[in-house]
């Protein structure tokens, strides 16, 4: 594991240019300058946005605001996938910066979950970390460790401090051979499949192969 | 999220075969097939009269827990129309539970039961506990 804090590192610094372009029917009482923003591809696209928030509500009226939601050439982004992969799914063959339409009206209630908080982003990343260690330690090593752990997992993550998030990870990344090391290795497969010209996303989870 | 899928049905004890009801797209054969689920109480949340659930397997952990919600409040109602003056008999707005596998995390709610059964399943049946409130957060 210590031989791969580089690429840990790499993958943690991850980073994708983005530009915000609020959307063209939406309100304004004067125009609305595009956002700019480096993502951070381990991230949530709701837990990094706020200063796209702040910006647009500069030249909107309270009334003309509900929840804040993005969609890539009319596909909209479910927040709770990685940015990350939201990226390779949806743009990766397209220019860079990956050009993001901001909403906030006409909630798509079919397409997305509703992010009404980060507690919300808190409790949905800690399932995840909670249902991988189901598989992989029988969910031992995530019981084992205390409130405050947890916490500072999901604070390394919303603070965007490597050092603060591995020195919990690594104890979930940890698979001593003389336990047994991981029972199954969780991961997630996205396919995008083209039925009759239009793109599908596909999730097909965890596939447990015993090692 | 919301999806307006059939609602499950239960698992009969002799089994005799379930007709297919129409539904709203026209999956593969894969996705009609059902799984087994039951689903079990956690603490003061109502514990439902059928726990034992037939489940398409493309059916997401959304649609089971407002299912879930609607039948307890359906429950809560046939009460209330036998002891009360209330005859509106009308479901109220359905709250969704909190739903949890192997009683430590709760799946995302687009989730579909089929892929939990493949990795959490036992027994031939997927286990899910619900609540009204955060259990194992």
């Amino acid at each position: 594991m210590a031989d791969d804090k580089d690429v840990l590192r790499d993958v943690w610094f991850g980073r994708i240019p983005t530009c915000f372009t609020l959307y063209q029917d939406e309100i304004t009482e004067r125009e609305a300058e595009p956002f700019y923003l480096l993502l951070p591809r381990v991230s949530y696209l709701t837990l990094v946005t706020d200063k796209v928030k702040k910006h647009f509500l500069k030249v909107m009226k309270a009334e003309d605001v509900e929840e804040m939601w993005f969609d890539f050439e009319g596909t909209p982004l479910k927040w709770h996938y990685p940015i990350g992969l939201l990226f390779d799914l949806h743009a990766s063959n397209t220019a860079l910066p990956w050009s993001i339409t901001v909403h906030f009206k006409n909630f798509p209630e079919r397409d997305l979950l509703h992010c009404p908080s980060n507690s919300v982003i808190e409790a949905h990343f800690m399932s995840s970390i909670k249902e991988a260690d189901a598989l992989k330690h029988k969910s031992q090593v995530i019981n084992d460790m205390q409130k405050k752990d947890h916490k500072q997992l999901w604070m390394g993550l919303q603070n965007d401090k490597f050092d603060q998030f591995w020195a919990m990870n690594r104890k979930l990344m940890e698979y001593p051979t003389e336990e047994g090391g991981f029972r199954y290795i969780p991961f997630r497969i996205y396919l995008v499949n083209e039925l009759m010209g239009i793109p599908r996303i596909h999730d097909s989870d965890e596939i447990p192969s015993k090692r | 999220m919301s999806d307006n899928a059939e609602s499950p049905t239960e698992t009969q004890k002799d089994e005799p075969s379930t007709p297919q009801q129409p539904t709203e797209d026209s999956g593969t054969a894969d996705e009609k097939k059902k799984i087994d689920v039951l689903l079990k109480a956690v603490g003061d949340t109502p514990i439902m009269k059928t726990k034992k659930w037939s489940v398409e397997k493309g059916r997401t952990v959304q649609s089971l827990s407002q299912f879930i919600s609607r039948f307890l409040k359906m429950e809560a109602n046939e009460q209330l129309l036998y002891s009360s003056c209330d005859m509106s008999g009308l479901p109220l707005r359905p709250v969704s539970e909190f739903i949890y596998v192997n009683q430590s995390f709760s799946p995302s709610p687009d989730q579909e039961v089929g892929v939990l059964f493949e990795c959490f399943g036992s027994d031939g049946k997927l286990v899910l506990h619900y609540c009204k409130s955060q259990a194992w957060g």
